[in-house]
């Protein structure tokens, strides 16, 4: 039996020996969650992106955006039959609140004071919000404490209250990499629940590191390669994927009009172009249009569109919003987010429950004994229980090994060529092939008297994956 | 307005030697040489990546500190005036004292950021200091460029604050793309605490249409934080922009002339205002010692009968004066409670430190919190050490003012208790009045906290150093596969309770070394204090005594002379008479 169908069978049979209400809620709710997508927090300080990543990602304008701080309530974005906003209430309850779209986002009037309500969940018809649930959080570090003490509430996982979320994907603005302070601020451990295995980091707002210019998504490349390496920020999201999240929303987005007000900048004499785009004051105040297309798409955002006309790169807006998207990594995001997420989605949200199941099981009780039996069991516990300790550093040996090691546990992303290193489009004879050759050498680890003995536990659950893969092939 | 001041210096000098007192002379030479040096130095802080390094560059229009995308700047640089262009590294030798390393100019880069020689394993300099002709810093003014702070609470940020004693000002850089965050406000709370300049300017206004109103929700946040500090917002790159294109428009868009006068008017004039102050108490103090005496001596030539009784009471002050030194019992008094005070305080902040340590400990296991932990301790032991220096500052400061104060009432009670002079010196008796409240006022315009600011506490970057804990190999690694998930959960219990009380005992040494090494340094500093505050007195006690003597022994000699040359010796007392009174 796969893993989930055990811990939902678990949990009924928790449900049905249950009489206390509070217990009973908790549990069908973690019953629920199961059948539901995967919840993906986006978190990081004040004024990350997060807003405007979330809308790159949903490719719509959903979350209110602006110069100053803007979202104070924890934000569910969940695929629904219409456009519907509730209120959750801090005391239980629910309500449905009035919203205004014009202008794109979803506007929300609370009816009562922010700290009264617990989240707002906004439902959309979104094929791109299907698989998983996008939850916009307030900034860490917001000078309104309350904001910030609100969203370190939500993503804390305390002992009275497991993780809201599945996995999280951490905004960095351009940082200091040999700081290990910065993580301090940011907090890996217990916060959010990040753990290495379902954290992805962002450096956002990729298109203003140094100054705007147009090879900043190069720089940014750089940084985001920079802090890929560093030990001590790997313990956190083993990944870091450079996103310039306004290119990302606009590209999604762009409209003819804003086409045509950049088509005409690019087709002035070059000096006036020079000139237009020297501030971003001097280009909003230059003509109608300018400050709404400045808005949306930044000051790296329009220098690259003009050069990108005016090169003859891009002919019509859907050139030029598939250009957009491409230079803002924000596909790139979505594959790490498709192979972290998505892929191990059923294991996410498995652990989610029985941490749920956790709090309220005697320990010793039958329900707990198969509660142990099922993480220890499940290959994919072990594959996610292994990759935590690996990227937390805490597995001996050489960095070529443990990096293999990494990819085959599925840490790129479980499927099949990703794990062997082959490309898309791999045919299941070479994929059997790279798979026996896995499996024969760490099978000569696993038994290999001079290795390690954690070593040679991991190398045992690598050929378990490997055999896995071949079983698939066959 | 300086050079005049300093022509009346001179003045006075010349009438001090004629007076035969070098040590008035002194005096005066070193008023002199405070007010010529007259550098002013202003840091500039803020998180990284805000622009620091660029700011530099365009108010100085130069290209000297390095900016890049991605590399940051580790190093403090000092920007000074200097005729011809040249680098100098302060190296720490093994000893603990710097060691002045000159370098070509054009290496400087390759030594103040990230990837430098130390990154090879060179030492890593202190601080570089630069040296360039221009306009601004001819003025008088020095800019530091600090390194950026990752997280303005980190220890780091705790030691920039700790250099901020003793600087006339502070720019607070933090860019146009987002509005002060929490830890930013917080950081110039502190930074006010210890500067009395704050400016906070926002960058890369270039970059950002919505600036406006980044600087109106800046500007309400600090006011919301009750923090007087004055918003600027600037465009380096549309300055440097200026220069090369020689726009005067494009510089004023920039937002940097605005900066420019706010630099001149509020911290260059304004520190100048106070060096001048304090010359200017000098001058009055040495005037007045010389004036005791020709009035003196005049008194004595215009009524060579009263000379007797003058020289009687000059005596008699002269004999009292000796006696006059209950401000040494303040001093020793204030230095022994300053002492135990600022000990107390300090071991207060560890022990504090110590506790909320083994809390942290006991809540979490040192195997995964380690690094944090240890950047936590690091952070919060230079907090305490900054904030121990900063008590000491201020005690030392009250300290001074009391010493001062007790000893203006003792030389005044001085003066009132001689006889009032006979009815022709009327004029000389009102002048002579309280010459010795102005001359105290100028020394605590001069002792300012910068004289005893110790660098001890980057010692704590070196103590940092030492503090690691043996990390336990991991066990039971796919633990329900190999042993009953119980078993490994007890025996993972105890390695946790071994790594804590490991953990607890790796603490406890290195708050032991911080309270060593930051306990010394402020021990020593407080003996710099008193050892200062005691010779500044006990040298002004000695100058008030010899300018009694000296006015009691002209009175003699001056009494003693044949009429004719008396009448030619008030002439010339006159002439000095005038000259002291312009000066003073």
């Amino acid at each position: 039996m796969s893993l989930l169908p055990q811990v939902r069978a678990l949990l009924d049979r928790v449900l049905a020996a249950t009489a206390d209400p509070a217990v009973r809620d908790a549990l069908t709710d973690a019953r629920r969650r199961l059948d539901e997508p995967l919840r993906v927090a986006l978190a990081g300080k004040v004024k990350a992106g997060k807003s405007t990543l979330l809308n790159a990602l949903v490719g719509e304008s959903l979350a209110p955006t602006d110069a100053g701080e803007c979202t104070r309530v924890v934000t569910w974005y969940a695929d629904g039959p219409a456009y519907a906003v509730t209120a959750h209430l801090a005391g239980g309850g629910t309500r449905s609140l009035p919203f205004d779209r014009t202008g794109g986002a979803v506007r929300i009037t609370l009816d009562r004071p922010a700290e009264q309500v617990d989240h707002l969940e906004v439902r959309v018809p979104s094929a791109r919000l299907r698989r998983h649930t996008l939850i916009d959080t307030p900034g860490i570090a917001s000078l309104s404490t309350e904001v910030s003490l609100r969203t370190t509430a939500f993503l804390d996982a305390d002992a009275d209250r497991p993780a809201q979320t599945d996995a999280v994907i951490y905004l960095l603005r351009h940082l200091h990499a040999g700081d290990v302070r910065f993580l301090e601020s940011f907090h890996g451990d217990d916060l959010a629940s990040g753990t290495p295995v379902n954290t992805v980091g962002v450096l956002s707002r990729a298109d203003e590191i140094g100054g705007a210019r147009l090879d900043a998504m190069d720089a940014a490349a750089r940084v985001a390669a920079r802090y890929a390496a560093d030990d001590r920020l790997r313990r956190l999201c083993p990944v870091v994927v450079p996103v310039a999240g306004l290119l990302g929303a606009a590209g999604a987005t762009l409209r003819e009009d804003e086409y045509g007000t950049l088509a005409a900048v690019a087709a002035q004499p070059m000096a006036d172009v020079v000139e237009l785009l020297l501030t971003a004051d001097r280009f909003a105040g230059s003509g109608p249009g300018r400050r709404e297309v400045l808005g949306r798409l930044g000051l790296f955002g329009v220098r690259l569109a003009v050069r990108l006309i005016r090169e003859r790169q891009v002919h019509d807006s859907a050139d030029l919003a598939a250009a957009l998207t491409a230079h803002s990594g924000i596909d790139r995001l979505r594959e790490v987010f498709a192979a972290q997420f998505v892929g191990r989605s059923e294991v996410l949200k498995a652990r989610s429950a029985l941490a749920v199941l956790d709090e309220f099981l005697e320990p010793g009780s039958p329900p707990a004994a198969e509660a142990e039996r099922i993480r220890a069991s499940a290959h994919e516990f072990v594959e996610l229980r292994l990759l935590h300790l690996l990227r937390s550093g805490r597995l001996p040996g050489p960095p070529d090994q443990l990096a293999e090691m990494d990819r085959l546990l599925g840490g790129a992303g479980g499927a099949a060529y990703l794990r062997l290193g082959l490309s898309a489009g791999a045919a299941p004879e070479q994929i059997a092939a790279a798979a026996r050759e896995a499996l024969a050498r760490w099978q000569r680890l696993a038994e290999h008297p001079f290795s390690a003995r954690e070593l040679r536990t991991a190398a045992r659950a690598v050929t378990r994956s490997c055999e896995g893969l071949l079983a698939a092939t066959a | 307005m300086a050079t005049d001041l300093l022509a009346e210096l001179a003045g006075a000098r010349r009438l001090a030697v004629a007076h035969d007192r070098p040590d008035l002379a002194e005096r005066l030479d070193r008023a002199s040489a405070q007010l010529r040096r007259g550098d002013v130095t202003v840091a500039v802080v803020g998180e990284f990546k805000q622009g620091k390094s660029t700011l530099i560059n365009a108010l100085l229009r130069t290209d000297v500190c390095p900016v890049d995308p991605d590399v940051v700047t580790a190093v403090t640089t000092v920007l000074r005036y200097g005729k011809e262009p040249a680098v100098t590294l302060r190296v720490p030798a093994g000893d603990g004292s710097l060691e002045a390393v000159a370098v070509p100019f054009d290496e400087l880069h390759r030594h103040v950021t990230e990837a430098g020689p130390a990154a090879e394993g060179a030492r890593r300099p202190h601080s570089v200091e630069v040296r360039l002709d221009r306009r601004l810093l001819g003025a008088g003014l020095s800019f530091v460029d600090t390194p950026g702070v990752g997280g303005l609470d980190s220890a780091h940020g705790n030691l920039t604050l700790g250099a901020l004693t003793g600087v006339a000002a502070a720019l607070f850089v933090t860019d146009a793309s987002q509005e002060l965050t929490a830890p930013e406000v917080e950081f110039l709370r502190r930074v006010l605490e210890r500067c009395p300049a704050v400016f906070c300017v926002v960058t890369k206004t270039d970059l950002y249409e919505q600036w406006r109103r980044i600087v109106e929700l800046d500007a309400g946040h600090l006011a919301a934080a009750g923090l007087d500090v004055p918003v600027v917002a600037v465009s380096s790159f549309l300055r440097l922009r200026a220069q090369a294109r020689d726009s005067t428009e494009l510089n004023t868009e920039s937002g940097y002339p605005a900066l420019v006068e706010l630099l001149r008017r509020d911290v260059l004039e304004a520190a100048r205002a106070g060096t001048r102050t304090a010359a200017r108490a000098e001058l009055g103090f040495v005037v007045a010692q010389l004036r005791e005496r020709v009035v003196a001596e005049q008194a004595a030539a215009g009524s060579p009968a009263a000379a007797a009784t003058l020289v009687q009471r000059y005596e008699e002050k002269q004999r009292r004066a000796r006696t006059l030194n209950s401000w040494q019992t303040v001093l020793g008094d204030g230095i022994q409670d300053l002492t135990a005070d600022i000990d107390h305080d300090l071991r207060e902040r560890l022990r504090a430190l110590l506790r909320s340590g083994e809390e942290l400990l006991n809540e979490s296991d040192p195997r995964d919190t380690w690094e944090e932990f240890q950047a936590w301790v690091a952070r919060e032991a230079s907090a305490a050490a900054v904030d121990n220096l900063m008590l000491l500052v201020n005690r030392a400061e009250q300290l001074a003012a009391e010493v001062a104060a007790r000893f203006d009432l003792e030389h005044e009670s001085l003066e009132l208790d001689l006889p009032s002079p006979e009815p022709g010196l009327g004029k000389v008796g009102r002048l002579d009045v309280d010459f010795h409240r102005s001359g105290m006022q100028q020394f605590l315009g001069a002792f300012t906290a910068a004289r005893i600011t110790y660098g001890g506490f980057y010692m704590l970057g070196a103590v940092g150093a030492l503090f690691n804990v043996f990390i336990a190999a991991p066990i039971g690694l796919i633990a329900g596969l190999t042993l009953g998930r119980r078993l490994v959960k007890q025996e993972r219990e105890r390695q946790i309770q071994q790594r804590r009380q490991q953990a607890r005992a790796e603490l406890r040494r290195y708050v032991d070394d911080v309270s060593f090494h930051v306990g010394r340094d402020s021990r020593e500093a407080v003996r710099r204090t008193q050892r200062l505050l005691r010779d500044e007195f006990t040298a002004r006690a000695a100058a008030v005594e010899r300018s009694t003597a000296a006015a009691a022994s002209a009175v003699r000699e001056t009494a003693a002379l044949p009429d004719e040359q008396r009448r030619a010796r008030a002439r010339r007392l006159a002439a000095q008479r005038a000259e002291l009174d312009r000066l003073a």
